[in-house]
């Protein structure tokens, strides 16, 4: 072993090293580890997540432009349950597409960002907002919709690689919904002020001019009163972006309600629009085969929480590949009983 | 039984029965308190004078039905709860979860993210071994230094994790059939610097503990476990080859790519706390050579196999069993799937933390009060994976 204690002294050279290094160590900076929080912070990684939040388009309108269309996914996928949605309906009972009540239990919340995966709508992400202290244990820490909702210009600024790739995404998903929904259009008796035409809505944002005199409420006012009046339909609640994003669905709808629905081109589907009714999509199916029935019973969201879009669901079932008629998450009760009626009906039960 | 020390009855020192002093045992309850015993864990010694001659491991304290949890879930939604078991080591234990559904539902796994399972699962070896041999001189008395040079570089390799799954602890970063995120330029380099620079940390802490004639004394035949006895009680891990018994799942079952890479095993001889010490400092070294021919090699490529549905995944119905190496022992998933395939029917975990647990009164008995404690640190538990 040689002297006592000999390889003690070698160990303290290491601390006195180490020591000393902490505050010289010829500028590597490697050894100065400590941020003098809250006044330095470290700087954060793109991918650093804690809770999540829900992205809207556009500051005018966060309620109208949210991209949640409360398809209830990401409330059933939650590991820890942390999650409630209540659809948001008008007075008629038909959903407006998107949640009325969002609450996200940040207690119970184990920030595994499994709700942003699942996701079908690129709706919900992961913030990196880690202060979050609160004076009350049950209700302070209960995120609701108003919480949640934050600008995708925020999504931008905290993780740039990320939302870049997803406006990508959502704008080659627009592009291509667009030139499908093009040559559909076109041959409908539509009056030529109302043309549901793309040019249309945009001619409507165009009208106000960003130095024209209105406080943010008018103006959010009428761009929405505007985007109605060229998609043909007053929704004064829905903003420009998404009243050109669905416009051409819309007037379809409208077309097709007031015209009967044998009129409809074969491979078309005028029921396929969530704003619609249940009883308003029944009645557009009629005269059709059985797998159209039953797809105008879905919700129409294409939210894939079955595992496959609207049309791929109904023909599952009418092909009798799938047996589970409780798949359908955004239509609730009322698409699980109308199927069942259906499959009754068809003597398939 | 103990006896009272009041004013009324006073201590007396009577002779026993061969002239010597009577003396009684003691029962001392060490724990559930967190800084003594790693977790909330609680040990139930009797104690003649400072000697151990009885202890009983008492659990529990941290149950949280992390099996019956997983069986009302679908097969994704476990994945989170598993970083939760052995909070040191998510990566490792997602590895082992999804390695197992992965064997029920036949998935193959892409290259690259074979090379960067290996990559974080070492990662998570050197940041667990460094750390737990800090917590085991903190038991000894070294009050925090050698703790704390271990946690320094522990941050430099969880900065990497949240470089790449956006947690530094629960990371939920595997997924079946591959990955959630590929591992970009910037986190590859990062770990290529971890990889270079820990070399010179391992010199700088051996050259601190290895010979320090404190550490040799106080953990020298200290806690010794029989190479038969570690095999007859299941145990795994570096505490199974500080006892001589050369097993380690990454070369039996050579599970993932770790047939492709060139490293050694080492083994103890004599099973003592010294020993499971020195096993910790040199499984470092040979995952460094893992890493550096990890990160050598590490191809382009998916980084999850496109045939995976992340949600309404169903495995077909039938039973399996996978292991793998994790910081401290092997680490094993029992999953049954019934006929709708959606979530597991049963759901058990082999945690290693438990069963080397086990053993711990028979490392105990007979030795000291005090060396309980680093018999303890030297087993290297989370009560996470321990109580589930």
């Amino acid at each position: 072993m040689g002297l006592l204690g000999k390889n003690l002294f070698a160990g303290m050279a290491v601390t006195a090293r180490n020591f000393v290094g902490s505050y010289f160590d010829g500028g590597r900076k490697e050894r100065l580890v400590t941020y003098q929080y809250p006044e330095e912070r470290m700087p954060l990684p793109e991918n650093s997540r804690t809770f999540p939040f829900l992205v809207y388009d556009e500051d005018k309108d966060p309620v109208g432009t949210m991209r949640c269309v409360a398809c209830k996914i990401c409330e059933v996928e939650c590991p820890p349950q942390c999650i409630y949605i209540v659809m948001d309906r008008d007075e008629k009972g038909k959903p407006r597409q998107r949640p009325k009540v969002f609450d996200i239990d940040i207690s119970v919340c184990m920030q595994c960002q499994i709700c942003v995966e699942v996701c079908p709508f690129e709706a919900i992400k992961m913030d990196n907002d880690y202060e979050k202290s609160q004076y009350g244990r049950f209700d302070d820490l209960v995120e609701h919709l108003p919480d949640l909702l934050k600008s995708n210009d925020y999504y931008r600024q905290i993780k740039p690689t990320e939302a870049g790739a997803v406006d990508a995404k959502l704008k080659a998903e627009k592009e291509k919904k667009a030139k499908k929904a093009a040559p559909a259009v076109v041959p409908k008796p539509v009056p030529a002020a109302l043309a549901p035409k793309p040019a249309a809505a945009a001619a409507a944002k165009i009208a106000i001019p960003d130095d024209a005199p209105f406080t943010p409420e008018q103006r959010q006012w009428l761009s929405g009163f505007l985007s109605a009046l060229g998609a043909g339909v007053a929704v004064p609640s829905k903003s420009v972006a998404e009243a050109s994003a669905s416009a051409p669905a819309e007037a379809d709808a409208s077309a097709a309600a007031s015209a009967p629905a044998a009129e409809a081109p074969a491979g078309d589907w005028p029921w396929h629009d969530a704003g619609m009714g249940m009883q308003q999509r029944m009645d557009l199916v009629k005269d059709r085969s059985f797998a159209d029935k039953l797809m105008a019973a879905m919700a129409q969201t294409d939210c894939h929480a079955c595992g496959y879009d609207c049309r791929g669901y109904a023909d599952a079932i009418a092909a009798g590949s799938e047996n589970d008629l409780s798949l359908c998450l955004p239509g609730e009760a009322e698409t699980e009983s109308m199927l069942k009626k259906l499959m009754q009906e068809a003597g398939k039960v | 039984m103990i006896q009272p020390i009041t004013e009324d009855v006073p201590y007396k020192l009577s002779p026993g029965p061969d002239g010597l002093i009577e003396t009684q045992t003691l029962e001392v309850s060490i724990g559930p308190q967190h800084p003594s015993t790693h977790g909330v864990f609680r040990m139930d010694c009797v104690l003649d004078g400072e000697t151990v001659v009885k202890l009983k491991p008492v659990m529990g304290y941290l149950h949280r039905n992390h099996e019956q949890l997983a069986e009302k879930m679908v097969w994704l939604g476990s994945m989170p709860y598993t970083d939760r078991l052995d909070y040191f080591n998510s990566m490792a234990n997602n590895w082992a979860y999804a390695l197992t559904v992965e064997k029920l539902a036949g998935l193959k796994v892409p290259e690259r993210a074979e090379y960067i399972r290996v990559i974080m699962a070492e990662m998570t070896r050197l940041l667990n071994h460094a750390s737990v041999i800090g917590f085991m001189l903190q038991d000894l008395g070294a009050w925090g230094t050698p703790l704390l040079y271990a946690f320094r570089e522990r941050e430099k390799i969880l900065d990497l994790f949240e470089h790449v799954s956006g947690s530094r602890m629960m990371c939920n970063y595997f997924r079946f059939g591959g990955l959630r995120v590929d591992m970009d330029e910037k986190a590859l380099a990062m770990a290529r610097d971890i990889a270079a620079k820990f070399p010179a940390f391992l010199g700088e802490f051996e050259q601190l503990l290895t010979e320090n004639e404190l550490v040799q004394t106080r953990c020298q035949k200290v806690g010794i476990l029989p190479k038969e006895l570690a095999v007859n009680g299941s145990i795994t891990g570096p505490m199974a080859r500080a006892s001589g018994v050369e097993y380690d799942v990454r070369k039996v079952d050579r599970y993932g790519v770790y047939g492709r890479f060139d490293f050694r095993v080492p083994v103890g001889e004599v099973g003592d706390v010294y020993d499971r010490f020195m096993i910790r400092i040199l499984e470092m070294h040979e995952s460094i050579k893992i890493l550096q021919q990890a990160l050598r090699d590490i191809p382009a490529g998916p980084h999850i196999s496109p045939e995976v549905k992340l949600r309404n995944f169903k495995v077909p119905e039938g039973d399996g069993y996978a292991r793998t190496e994790s910081p401290k022992g092997e680490l094993g998933f029992y999953l049954v799937a019934d006929k709708t395939g959606k979530q597991p029917y049963r759901y058990h975990v082999r945690p290693p933390s438990f069963i080397n647990l086990t053993v711990l009164e028979d490392m105990c008995l007979g030795q000291k009060v005090a060396d309980v404690v680093i018999i303890l640190g030297s087993v290297d538990i989370v009560l996470g994976e321990v109580d589930r």
